[in-house]
């Protein structure tokens, strides 16, 4: 069956498709908004992004991967973000298995190992 | 994690036998998962509740009964848990310690056999071993106690409010969890079949009872269950308990939600295959004996924390023993775990913190004309304007009068003993005197300074 993947913009959208998506593993990655040219501002979610998508092939059958833009440089900074209130995020790029405290943040994501097992653990 | 350091291959075996309800949880041990992570954050729910009552008295204004939610509050406590857990499996893999979520057991020299959850088995060999099994609750072996009863392996994860409760035991464990039970507003009663907090100082843990009693928790005493029965079956349902007294043939009965078993704890040492390997365990307690350098009998097997015999059950010790254990045996370095002058605290509803020699102890060791024992009883500033008790916060100190008065015991009963106590440990190991106590001036509106 394997797993499929939803871009999403904003934590309206986000947090619409993780209810519909409510009952299959959802895997969560956020990062800063990429330009016109497909560079992100946030340094560090550019790094991550092809670690990380080499991983998701280890993800359990029937999983939801859902790449989320968060906003803009000041959206983010912004100390009462949606993002920081409703799902308690404190960095770019997060890594996270929806509904469970385990997740990856910022340099974490650099790690293939700690991705895979993310991504494999129960 | 300290091993990995020093570039040694490290492999953590850790796997929960479920409790007979079922229960089982992630990796960090005892303490993280059923110990005192979730006791004290449960401690505080209680405390919490207190303090809304204290705070109509300091002018705060609400009209509403106040009430509390138990499944609101576990999972809370088990969300943090799970962070830990994943923290620690995320350290682990940073640091390149290699981790099995499987059940180890020796199957002959250097050898062990790891069993996962779906009963697979792998074979690992290994140069030095080290045991840090810990202990699980005890049961009573009694009828309906297994299928009936809960331990505190069960409690802090509980689906639902366990309700009118029965706590059996008079251990630390039993009393704290007795106490936050009845600060969050459940009928409490416990059981004890002789004194309250064996091997601590017993003035100390009378006035814990006596203060417990007083705040609407019931005593039964010189009691022991001989028989538990479910009336009804529930979330939580109702159990009958029958029980024997200790002192005569009295029988009496009682109906409970929740019977909540606190009466110790055994060692894990009995079916990991330490026979295969040689190395000795106290038969009765099933604790193992190791020299001052935690070793076992067997040369290249160690251990740590509560298999440990005759040493503290203190999860700062066992971290304390590991780390310089593998400093000793890979880092050149020399230092060995002291055991002696450890701090600790009871959580209970009034809070008692300790370092050293309890009263008897001291007498005992140093006899009653040598020591000298100064004490006082406080009465809190914050629990003044609400009018709670002024004659229950206590302290002590005992000290040796052969050797100028060096304080070699510290008792503090009262709010936030723990962080009190913390402070006089590092005193008491650099030697503190009495009158260098004397000529400390004290911080001023605080408990402390008494």
């Amino acid at each position: 069956m394997g797993w499929e993947e939803k871009q999403v913009r904003g934590y309206g959208e986000f947090a619409e498709t993780a209810q519909r998506c409510h009952g299959r593993p959802i895997f969560a990655l956020f990062c800063g908004d990429k330009d016109a040219m497909g560079r992100s501002w946030c340094p560090d979610c550019v790094t991550a992004e092809p670690i990380v998508r080499k991983e998701l092939h280890n993800m359990p059958d029937g999983s939801v991967f859902i790449y989320c833009l968060v906003g803009d440089r000041a959206y983010w900074k912004d100390p009462n973000n949606e993002f920081r209130k409703n799902l308690k995020l404190t960095g770019v790029p997060t890594l996270l298995k929806y509904g469970t405290p385990q997740k990856l943040v910022e340099e974490e994501c650099f790690k293939a190992e700690l991705v895979r097992m993310l991504f494999t653990e129960d | 994690q300290e091993a990995a350091k020093y570039d040694k291959k490290v492999m953590v075996l850790d796997f929960v036998t479920p409790t007979p309800l079922g229960t089982s949880w992630g990796l960090g041990g005892t303490c993280v998962n059923v110990g005192c992570i979730p006791k004290k954050l449960m401690h505080q729910a209680a405390l919490l509740g207190q303090a809304l009552q204290d705070a109509r008295k300091f002018g705060w204004q609400f009209t509403e009964e106040v009430k509390h939610n138990w499944m609101t509050m576990t999972e809370a406590v088990q969300n943090y848990i799970g962070s830990l857990n994943w923290g620690y499996r995320v350290a682990l893999r940073e640091k390149k310690v290699t981790y099995e979520n499987a059940y180890g057991e020796f199957v002959g020299p250097h050898t062990v056999k790891a069993t996962n959850k779906r009963g697979i088995e792998k074979l690992y060999t290994a140069k030095r071993f080290l045991i840090a099994t810990g202990e699980r609750p005890r049961y009573l072996g009694i009828p309906g106690d297994k299928e009936y009863c809960i331990s505190s392996d069960d409690l802090f994860s509980l689906p639902y409010c366990p309700g009118k409760t029965l706590v059996v035991g008079a251990s630390y464990v039993a009393l704290e969890c007795a106490g936050f039970l009845a600060g969050l507003g459940l009928d409490v009663t416990v059981m004890v079949r002789s004194i309250l907090l064996r091997g601590f100082d017993q003035d100390i843990a009378n006035k814990i009872g006596e203060y417990m009693e007083e705040h609407g928790i019931s005593f039964i005493k010189q009691f022991v269950p001989i028989k538990v029965e479910q009336i009804e079956e529930g979330t939580p349902g109702r159990l009958k308990v029958t029980a024997q007294s200790t002192v005569g043939n009295e029988i009496i009965e009682g109906e409970y939600n929740t019977v909540l078993l606190a009466i110790g704890r055994d060692a894990c040492t009995r079916k990991i295959g330490l026979d295969k390997v040689g190395v000795k365990i106290n038969e009765k307690t099933g604790k193992i004996p190791v020299n001052d350098e935690e070793q076992t009998n067997v040369p290249y097997i160690y251990a740590v924390g509560d298999v440990l015999q005759d040493k503290l059950e203190l999860t700062p010790v066992a971290i304390q023993a590991g780390r310089l254990l593998v400093r000793r045996l890979y880092g050149g370095a020399t230092s060995k775990c002291d055991y002696v002058n450890v701090p600790t605290t009871v959580f209970t509803p009034l809070e008692y913190g300790a370092c050293g020699y309890s009263e008897e102890r001291a007498v005992e060791e140093f006899g009653e004309e040598n020591i000298e024992v100064y004490h006082s009883y406080f009465w809190p500033l914050e629990w003044t304007v609400p009018s709670r008790d002024n004659n229950k916060c206590y302290a002590k100190i005992i000290c040796n009068i052969k050797d100028n008065e060096r304080v070699i015991g510290f008792h503090v009963l009262g709010p936030n003993a723990g962080e009190v106590t913390q402070g006089f440990a590092a005193a008491i190991r650099c030697g503190i005197t009495k009158e260098q106590l004397d000529d400390t001036i004290g911080i001023h509106p605080v408990c402390a300074e008494v």
